[in-house]
């Protein structure tokens, strides 16, 4: 394809030769990252001797689900899985609905104090778990919910970083569209619900993979609160399972297998809420 | 239908920037009250006083008779066109006219009607299904207003409704306008930067300045007798030549001795003949010469000082000639030259 000028390419217009790069170095990208996690689901599906070898081979020579199989009824994963399910699921529901409404009002609310609210939101992100462990731990035991799945739920239930992202995006939706609102008639409720929750969709999006994904992963907090042995998380359990049996390669890989399937899951099903624009058109200029 | 009335309305933002200064205006029900100024001045901030988005800091506002300075925009009968349209993005067309509708109850087959005649009136049929990012200026613009037309309220409120719009769509828009307050007959408050907007569309006009009113009246009122110099200057295109009162050396048959007044003259009020005895007569030299169509914009330089001349003439005209032009009395105005507020000739 003949080339006029340089002009094209200068204007920000991709040749074919910088795509295919693109693409390619993407690939690559792609490959090294997933690369660990398919060998692991592949040695999960591996026979034992299979997989003990020193350095297990890339694909099972004879496909098994002794593992996962073993995993499931030896292991109480079903349990773990359940448990997991339960706190990733209740935290995402309850610090998307508290990050949506507190990063409205944050927003869009004018009351008093509003500005100390905003800076002690920043000074929550900035503390880390380890420093909380202790003191959530005594007042949980102090009102009896140790071992509870409010344990795990509360605490990160009202997510600074939820809050601040639903806040800095809010802000980028111009008032004007809710006085529009209260101009038709709605209530402050109604204008809640009609207006600023759909035009907050993407990033509530954005919070809750991000919730349940930290949720789902999060250690330290589960292992202290969760003494009970059936009221553990995966990750706690698997860590419990890496101990006991570290010989078992198989199924090992399989139990984390198991662990990482939702967060596929996740990813895959909220991918397209990403790159979404919704106030393009309603604003003039 | 309701009447506005704002009396002497103070507004300071929460940052302590004073915004208006004892405002006071009032739209007589049914009227086209249009509201113009500089950018800046206050007008949208005046809007929104009346709409309950904003609360005074001193004054009072009245809708139909009501002080309603206490009430939430929600229960103020006032529609809104938003300078910036403030479409809702998430909904159609369709779903952005039903809205206010549906907030309110209405049953769904009389809303569906409703809206699908207001958006046959806009023109907007084949767009109901669209969204707003969708629709072009002109189109989001008739959306707007078609909302505001739904909420069917006592008074409505337009923020610069044309200014998003190129010149051709906003002379039709403008047309559409006063035929849409004509046939609704609501009090309407119509906001604008642009004084032509405001000659042709209002009935009486606000003049803005700074935060102040300057003039309350009729457009031909305003164009006639502007209560000061700011007015003067703004209202009218192209804009009123000023003379300092020493320039009364180049005009003949001026009001001698008054010390300290500024005159000024429109561009379109001088005339190549005299037309009574007592025209005030100009003397100057032709510095530049733009046709328009049949008319002439001249650059006519006196002793001290330039003025732009509009003028209808046959003859030709060339660059550096002397030329000598007449005004009539009435068309030369005086101001204070420190306060600059208008001196009535005492002819008068
Ligand atoms: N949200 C705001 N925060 C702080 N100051 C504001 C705000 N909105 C307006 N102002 C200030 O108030 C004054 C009046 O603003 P307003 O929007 O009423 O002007 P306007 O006459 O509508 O101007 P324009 O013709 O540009 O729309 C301006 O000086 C502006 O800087
Ligand atoms: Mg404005």
């Amino acid at each position: 394809m003949p080339e006029p000028t340089g002009v094209a390419s200068d204007m920000g217009v991709p040749t074919r030769m910088a795509r295919a790069g693109a693409y390619l170095g993407l690939a690559a990208l792609a490959a090294v990252t997933l690369f660990p996690l398919l060998w692991m689901a592949s040695i999960a599906l591996m026979s034992a001797p299979q997989a003990a070898a020193g350095t297990p081979p890339l694909w099972p020579q004879h496909p098994t689900l002794a593992n996962i199989i073993n995993v499931i009824s030896q292991q109480h994963i079903g349990t773990y899985f359940f448990n997991s399910l339960v706190v990733a699921t209740a935290t995402t529901v309850l610090s998307v609905l508290v990050a949506g409404s507190a990063g409205y009002a944050l927003a869009h609310v004018g009351f008093r104090g509003r500005r100390v609210v905003s800076g002690l939101m920043v000074f929550g992100v900035l503390i880390p778990t380890q420093a909380l462990v202790l003191p959530l731990f005594e007042m949980f035991r102090e009102v009896h919910l140790v071992n509870h799945y409010a344990a795990l739920v509360l605490p990160v239930a009202a997510n600074p970083v939820g809050i601040l992202l639903v806040q800095a995006y809010m802000r980028g939706i111009p008032a004007e569209i809710l006085d529009a609102a209260r101009i038709d008639g709605a209530s402050e409720w109604r204008i809640f619900r009609s207006v600023a929750v759909p035009l907050m969709a993407p990033i509530l999006a954005a919070v809750s993979v991000l919730v349940f994904v930290v949720s789902w992963n999060e250690f330290m907090w589960p292992m202290i609160a969760m003494q009970q042995e059936n009221m553990q998380t995966l990750p706690v359990a698997l860590a419990a399972i890496d101990r006991e049996h570290y010989q078992n390669i198989g199924l090992m890989a399989a139990a984390a297998t198991i662990t990482m399937l939702p967060m596929v899951c996740v990813f895959v099903a909220s991918q397209r809420y990403y790159l979404r624009s919704v106030i393009a058109g309603s604003l003039t200029g | 239908m309701a009447t506005v009335e704002i009396e002497h309305v103070d507004k300071v933002r929460p940052g302590g920037q004073a915004v208006l200064h004892d405002v006071s205006c009032a739209a007589r029900d049914g009227e086209l009250l249009a509201v113009v100024g500089p950018s800046g001045c206050g007008k949208s901030t005046l809007l929104r006083l009346v709409a309950g988005l904003e609360s005074v800091t001193v004054g009072v506002i009245r809708i139909g008779g009501c002080v309603v300075n206490d009430l939430p925009p929600q229960r103020r009968d006032v529609a809104m066109v938003f300078q910036s349209h403030a479409l809702y993005p998430h909904m159609t067309v369709y779903e952005n006219l039903a809205f206010g509708l549906r907030v309110r109850g209405t049953a769904r087959r009389e809303t569906d009607r409703r809206v699908r005649q207001v958006g046959a009136r806009l023109g907007l049929e084949a767009m109901l299904e669209r969204y707003p990012r969708e629709l072009s200026g002109g189109q989001r613009q008739r959306t707007a207003l078609g909302r505001a037309m739904l909420r069917d309220a006592a008074v409505f409120l337009l923020d610069e409704p044309l200014s998003s719009l190129d010149v051709p769509l906003r002379a039709e828009m403008r047309r559409e306008l006063a035929e849409l307050h004509r046939s609704l007959g609501t009090t309407m408050i119509y906001v604008t930067h642009d004084q032509s907007e405001a000659l042709s569309l209002g009935q009486r006009m606000v003049v803005l300045a700074g935060g102040r009113v300057q003039q309350i009246d009729t457009p031909v009122d305003v164009y006639r007798r502007p209560a000061n110099r700011f007015v003067a200057g703004f209202v009218g295109w192209p804009p009123m030549n000023f003379l300092r009162a020493e320039s009364l050396a180049d005009m003949v048959g001026a009001p001698a001795g008054e010390a300290g007044v500024e005159y000024g003259v429109r561009p379109e009020c001088f005339a190549a003949q005299p037309g009574g005895p007592d025209d005030v007569q100009f003397t100057g030299r032709i510095e530049r010469i733009e046709s328009q169509g049949g008319e002439w914009y001249l650059e006519l330089a006196l002793r001290c000082g330039r003025v732009l001349v509009r003028l209808r003439l046959e003859q030709a005209l060339t660059v550096g000639e002397p030329l000598r032009l007449w005004v009539r009395r009435a068309d030369l105005h005086t101001f204070d030259a420190t306060t600059g507020q208008r001196v009535e000739s005492s002819g008068r």
